[in-house]
């Protein structure tokens, strides 16, 4: 099975389409994964979001990763669970889209997005668009094949310095070759803005475990995320270094400043807010 | 005609434009000088831009459609008229100088790719954008 539409789709299927504005659709979490993280959650409502913008664009353009207002992290999506997908379009133009979207788990939400905004660039840039208008006829008609995804994407991160409950930086080494890179885009390949998301929060949990202290055993999540943005693509091959700054904690949550840098320049910045994990 | 925005305008609105900058380029807001490159000086991305615009917006509860200052230095001028083939013409190149009089002569090149205009942008620029879309929107909004 070849990467395109399978390494790094998240969307089987589009239930609701209403033209340019929003859209519903499913993704049946594979079973064999080990687990399924949140931030992959919000890849699969911005696919959404995505193929409503390239679909009103004609396939001529298409939006790429840019601006999270806020992210809400409410629960967990786990494997063998089917997400149901939403988005509403506030705008989108041949520049940019706006639009708010979450996704439920049996009725439950799991995550809610506002305030996002994303760069909409030329298709061919990325992509074949008769290849990309045949897969959004397949997901507005039966739907893609179940458990496309083979297997999670790694992330490499090394520690490179840490201040306990204060600081850290690490580096993160982008794979120069990775089957996620044939769907995420199979004509330029770029490292997805919510995997370089998902290893911002697995060091902001780590570093605010050390400020929040809780109970033994306790473990820390991202409860939202603010601001983020993505400034440029990055590349295969490249390695990220992620800079983590936690604030004082206020009562049971401590807000991290998060900035990635590529060769000494600012690729990606945003802030979370980390928090004691409640229940079970 | 548009009406000439003075300087005691765009001071009113500086201090909130500048904080926003300063957020939006995660920069501190000592680093925003009115004059200010934004791409050169300030290391702004074109998603800065976008980002810029929508914060504005919800500042300042105003509309601010993108390529709101390309369009407004263009005027009434035919889009054929301004640029050809990606570079402003000798007219076009007039007009947005006299349209972004706070940018300091020197920064103008010619030929110039319109590509290129954002790299003219200054905080002061953006303060213009949003009075003008004050003065756009309707009485009362």
């Amino acid at each position: 099975m070849g990467g395109r539409f399978c390494a790094f789709s998240f969307v089987d299927r589009i239930t609701g389409l209403d033209a340019g504005a929003g859209a519903r659709g499913r993704f049946l979490i594979p079973a064999h994964l080990p687990r399924f993280p949140s931030p992959l959650v919000c890849e699969a409502v911005g696919q959404l979001a995505a193929w409503v913008a390239m679909a009103k664009l004609d396939f001529r353009r298409r939006p790429v990763a840019g601006l999270a207002g806020e992210i809400e992290f409410l629960q967990d999506a786990n494997p063998g669970q089917v997400l149901n997908l939403e988005v509403n379009v506030e705008s989108c133009d041949e520049d940019a889209i706006a639009y708010e979207g979450c996704a439920h788990v049996n009725g439950t939400p799991v995550i809610k997005l506002s305030r996002i905004v994303g760069p909409v660039l030329p298709m061919t840039d990325f992509d074949s668009p008769a290849a990309v208008r045949n897969d959004f006829e397949t997901l507005v008609g039966e739907g893609a094949a179940g458990a496309r995804l083979e297997s999670l994407p790694e992330l490499d991160l090394t520690p490179l310095e840490r201040v306990p409950g204060k600081s850290l930086r690490a580096g993160l080494r982008i794979p120069a070759d990775a089957p996620f890179f044939s769907d995420h885009f199979p004509l330029r390949p770029v490292f997805p803005g919510t995997l370089l998301l998902e290893a911002e929060m697995r060091l902001a949990c780590d570093l605010a475990a050390d400020a929040l202290g809780g109970p033994p055993g306790a473990s820390v999540t991202v409860i939202r995320t603010q601001d983020s943005k993505i400034r440029s693509f990055i590349d295969p091959g490249q390695t990220v270094e992620i800079r983590v700054v936690i604030a004082q904690p206020q009562g049971d949550e401590a807000m991290a400043t998060i900035v990635a840098l590529l060769n000494g320049k600012s690729v990606a910045t945003g802030r979370m807010a980390v928090g004691l994990r409640k229940g079970p | 005609m548009q009406q000439q925005i003075t300087k005691e305008e765009v001071m009113a609105v500086y201090p909130t434009v500048a904080k926003i900058l300063a957020d939006a380029l995660g920069c501190d807001v000592e680093r925003v000088k009115l004059d200010a490159s934004l791409i050169e000086d300030l290391d702004a991305e074109s998603i800065d831009f976008l980002d810029l615009v929508f914060r504005l917006e919800r500042a300042f509860k105003v509309k601010i459609p993108r390529g709101k200052i390309v369009e407004d230095a263009r005027g009434e001028l035919a889009e054929s008229d301004f640029e050809q083939q990606g570079v402003l013409t000798d007219v076009g190149l007039k007009r947005l100088r006299e349209f972004l009089s706070e940018v300091p002569a020197e920064r103008f090149r010619s030929p110039m790719k319109a590509a290129d205009i954002p790299r003219l942008f200054t905080p002061e620029t953006f303060c213009k954008v949003v009075i003008r879309a004050q003065r756009a929107a309707p009485a009362g909004t």
